[in-house]
C-alpha cells in the first residue's frame, strides 16, 4: 500500500476515533491525544500517516468539542474555558445553535490558515535550527522557568523545578539499573494522566474523600435543537458574515506565529479584541466565538507543526502536551538526537500530509457536528458512563508503560501519575511545565550535582 | 421553617447513594474502582494473549505491534462492557427555549433591549441573518416592550 493511501487511512481513523471522543466533555486532551497518538506512532505506522492521524485528531476533536460547549454550555476541553461566556450568553438567548455554527465555521477556517502559515513559518525558523539543538538543554531548562511562572502555581511550579527534576532523574536512574533502557513514554503517560489519578486516589482516601463526594449526579442542561439550514455541508463562509471571516482570518494568522504561546491564552486575548470591536451581545458573541474557536484550531495545529519543522525539539505549550509523542515515542521516535518527523518529513510533506488529515476531518467531523449536535450529544450522556472513559484511559496508559518496560513502566507510570497529579492538583504545577522539566532533567542534573 | 430544611436534608440523604466527582464528572465509588480493574485487566491480558499466540503465527518482529493491537481492542472491550455495567450517573434536563423572560435575561446580562435591538437592526449584515434564522423577532419583541 502507497504512503498515500496509508496516510488516507488513519487520517480517516483519527477523524472517526476523535469526533466520538470530543463529544464527552470536559476531557483533558493530554490525557487523551497522548496514548493514541503513542499507539499509532508504536504500532509502525509510517511518519507521514502520524502526521495525518495527528493532524485529523486534533480538527475533528475540536470540532465536535464546540457541541456539549454550545449546547450545555460546559468546556470540551480546557481550550474551550474561555469560550463559556459568550457561548452561555446565546445559549441563554435560546440561539445555541448559532453559536455552535459560528464556533464549527471559524474553525474551519483557522485550521486551513494555520497549516501552511505555520509550514511557511516554521521552514523560516528552521535556519535557527543548529542553534536551538546544540543548546536545547539549557533552553528546555529556561524554558522550564517561563512557563512554570505562567503556569497557575507561579513560584511553586519554579520552586519546584529542581525537586521534580531531581525525581525524575532518580526514578530514571533506577529503572535503568532494572531494565537497562532509558524510559520515556512510561514518564509522559504518567504525567499525562496524573490530573485523572490524582481523583482517584483521592476517592479512595479516607482523609481525601470528603472533597470529592456529591449527593447528586451532576445536572446537565441540553439545549434544544433549532435546525436552520438546508443541505448536508453548510459553506462556512456563508454561516459567517463577511466580517466575521475577516476577523477569524486575520487573528488565526497571528495566532499560527506566536507559537510559543499558551493556546488558552492566545485565544482569550483575540477573543476580547474581536469582542471590542463588535457591538451588541448577539454580535459581539457570535463574533467573538467564530475568532475564538479559529485561534484555538489555528494555535494547536502552528504550535505542533512549528516546532517540529524548525527544530524537531518540543518547544510550545502543545509540543510538550498532547503532541509530545510526535516528538519523541522511542524507540521510533527520539528528540535527543533529534529523529523524528522533523528529519523524517519536508516541509512539503509536512503541508501534504497535515493537509489530508485537516481535510478528511473536515468532511466527517464538521458535517457531523453541524448535523447530528443534539442527538450525539444525548446518546453519548445516556449510555457511556465516566467510569467508563476513566477505565479505559487508566487501562490504555497502563498497556503502553507495560509495552514499554513491563512491571517497571507500569509502576513508573504510576508513580509519576501520583506525585504529577498531586502537584499539578494541589499546588498548580501544570503538566506543561512537568513535561518541560522532564525533558530539562537531565541538563539541570548534570550541571548542577555533576551527575 | 427549619423542619422544612431538616426534611429536605433527611430526604436527600436517604434516597440515594453518595457520588464522586472524577474529572468534572459524577461517578459510582465501586463503579468506577471495578472499571479500572476491568480495563487494566483487559488491556494488558490482551497484551499477554498476543504475546503468547503470535510468535507461531506471525514474524518475529510484529509480535510486538500485534501484541499492542490486541490489549487495545482488551481496552475497547473493556469500555463496551463497562458502560453496559455502568449506567451513567447523570441527570440530563432538555430545556424549553424560554425558561428566563426575555427582557430579564437581557437586563441579567446588563444589556439595554432597546439599544440590542438598534444595534441589529442598524446592522444590515446582522439583521439580514438573524432575519434567516427566524430570531429577529424574539429580539424585536422585546426591543419594542422596553420602548413603552
Amino acid at each position: 500500500m502507497s504512503v498515500l493511501m496509508i496516510s488516507l487511512l488513519f487520517a480517516l481513523l483519527g477523524a472517526i476515533l476523535f469526533t466520538l471522543i470530543g463529544l464527552v466533555s470536559g476531557t483533558d486532551e493530554t490525557a487523551i491525544m497522548v496514548p493514541f497518538t503513542l499507539l499509532v506512532i508504536l504500532l509502525g505506522a509510517p511518519p507521514e500517516a502520524v502526521l495525518s492521524f495527528f493532524m485529523a485528531a486534533v480538527l475533528a476533536k475540536h470540532l465536535t468539542h464546540a457541541i456539549p460547549t454550545a449546547l450545555m454550555g460546559i468546556p470540551g476541553d480546557t481550550t474551550a474555558v474561555p469560550l463559556i461566556d459568550h457561548a452561555s450568553s446565546l445559549r441563554r438567548l435560546g440561539v445555541p445553535h448559532v453559536a455552535l455554527r459560528k464556533m464549527l465555521s471559524g474553525g474551519l477556517l483557522g485550521a486551513f490558515i494555520a497549516l501552511p502559515t505555520a509550514v511557511l513559518f516554521g521552514q523560516f525558523l528552521g535556519q535557527f535550527a543548529d542553534f536551538f539543538k546544540s543548546a536545547s538543554g539549557l533552553i528546555f531548562t529556561l524554558a522550564a522557568v517561563l512557563i512554570a511562572y505562567f503556569s497557575k502555581g507561579k513560584w511553586v511550579s519554579i520552586a519546584m523545578i529542581i525537586p521534580f527534576a531531581f525525581f525524575i532523574k532518580s526514578l530514571d536512574q533506577f529503572s535503568f539499573q532494572i531494565v537497562e533502557k532509558h524510559l520515556s513514554i512510561s514518564f509522559f503517560l504518567g504525567i499525562a494522566i496524573g490530573p485523572m489519578f490524582y481523583d482517584l486516589l483521592l476517592s479512595l482516601s479516607s482523609s481525601g474523600r470528603a472533597s470529592l463526594v456529591r449527593t447528586k449526579p451532576k445536572e446537565y442542561h441540553l439545549a434544544p435543537e433549532i435546525r436552520a439550514w438546508k443541505g448536508f455541508f453548510p459553506n462556512p463562509f456563508r454561516v459567517l458574515t463577511g466580517r466575521q471571516a475577516a476577523h477569524t482570518s486575520v487573528t488565526s494568522f497571528i495566532s499560527s506565529l506566536t507559537f510559543a504561546f499558551s493556546p488558552v491564552g492566545m485565544t482569550s486575548l483575540m477573543g476580547e479584541i474581536v469582542g471590542s470591536r463588535n457591538k451588541g451581545v448577539y454580535k459581539k458573541s457570535t463574533s467573538s466565538l467564530a475568532a475564538m474557536n479559529g485561534v484555538t484550531e489555528s494555535t494547536y495545529i502552528a504550535e505542533a507543526i512549528i516546532p517540529l519543522l524548525a527544530f524537531g525539539i518540543p518547544l510550545s505549550p502543545v509540543a510538550l502536551g498532547p503532541a509530545a509523542p510526535l516528538f519523541n515515542a522511542p524507540p521510533v521516535f527520539t528528540s535527543d538526537p533529534v529523529n523524528n518527523l522533523h528529519n523524517l518529513l519536508t516541509p512539503w510533506d509536512f503541508f501534504l500530509y497535515g493537509l489530508i488529515g485537516l481535510v478528511v476531518a473536515a468532511i466527517i467531523a464538521y458535517p457531523f457536528a453541524m448535523n447530528y449536535a443534539r442527538t450525539a450529544t444525548v446518546f453519548v450522556m445516556k449510555n457511556i458512563s465516566q467510569e467508563a472513559i476513566v477505565g479505559m484511559f487508566v487501562g490504555l496508559a497502563c498497556l503502553l508503560a507495560f509495552h514499554e518496560a513491563q512491571l517497571v513502566g507500569v509502576i513508573l507510570t504510576l508513580t509519576m501519575a501520583t506525585v504529577g497529579g498531586l502537584i499539578n492538583r494541589v499546588l498548580g504545577v501544570g503538566a506543561g511545565v512537568q513535561f518541560m522539566i522532564f525533558y530539562g532533567a537531565g541538563y539541570m542534573m548534570t550541571n548542577l550535582l555533576g551527575a | 421553617m427549619e423542619t422544612k430544611v431538616a426534611s429536605t436534608e433527611k430526604q436527600t440523604g436517604k434516597s440515594n447513594e453518595t457520588y464522586l466527582e472524577v474529572l468534572g464528572d459524577t461517578v459510582v465509588p465501586s463503579s468506577i474502582l471495578l472499571s479500572v480493574v476491568i480495563s487494566m485487566t483487559f488491556s494488558i491480558g490482551g497484551y499477554f494473549v498476543g504475546k503468547s499466540i503470535f510468535p507461531s503465527i506471525a514474524e518475529p518482529k510484529m509480535v510486538a505491534s500485534y501484541s499492542l493491537l490486541l490489549g487495545i481492542a482488551g481496552s475497547v472491550l473493556a469500555l463496551i462492557l463497562c458502560a453496559k455495567l455502568f449506567k451513567p450517573s447523570r441527570i440530563l434536563k432538555e430545556e424549553e427555549s424560554s425558561v428566563e423572560s426575555f427582557q430579564e435575561i437581557l437586563r441579567d446580562m446588563q444589556v439595554d433591549a432597546k439599544e440590542e435591538y438598534q444595534l441589529i437592526v442598524n446592522d444590515p449584515v446582522t439583521r439580514k441573518e438573524m432575519e434567516e434564522l427566524g430570531i429577529l423577532d424574539t429580539f424585536k419583541k422585546s426591543g419594542v416592550q422596553s420602548d413603552k
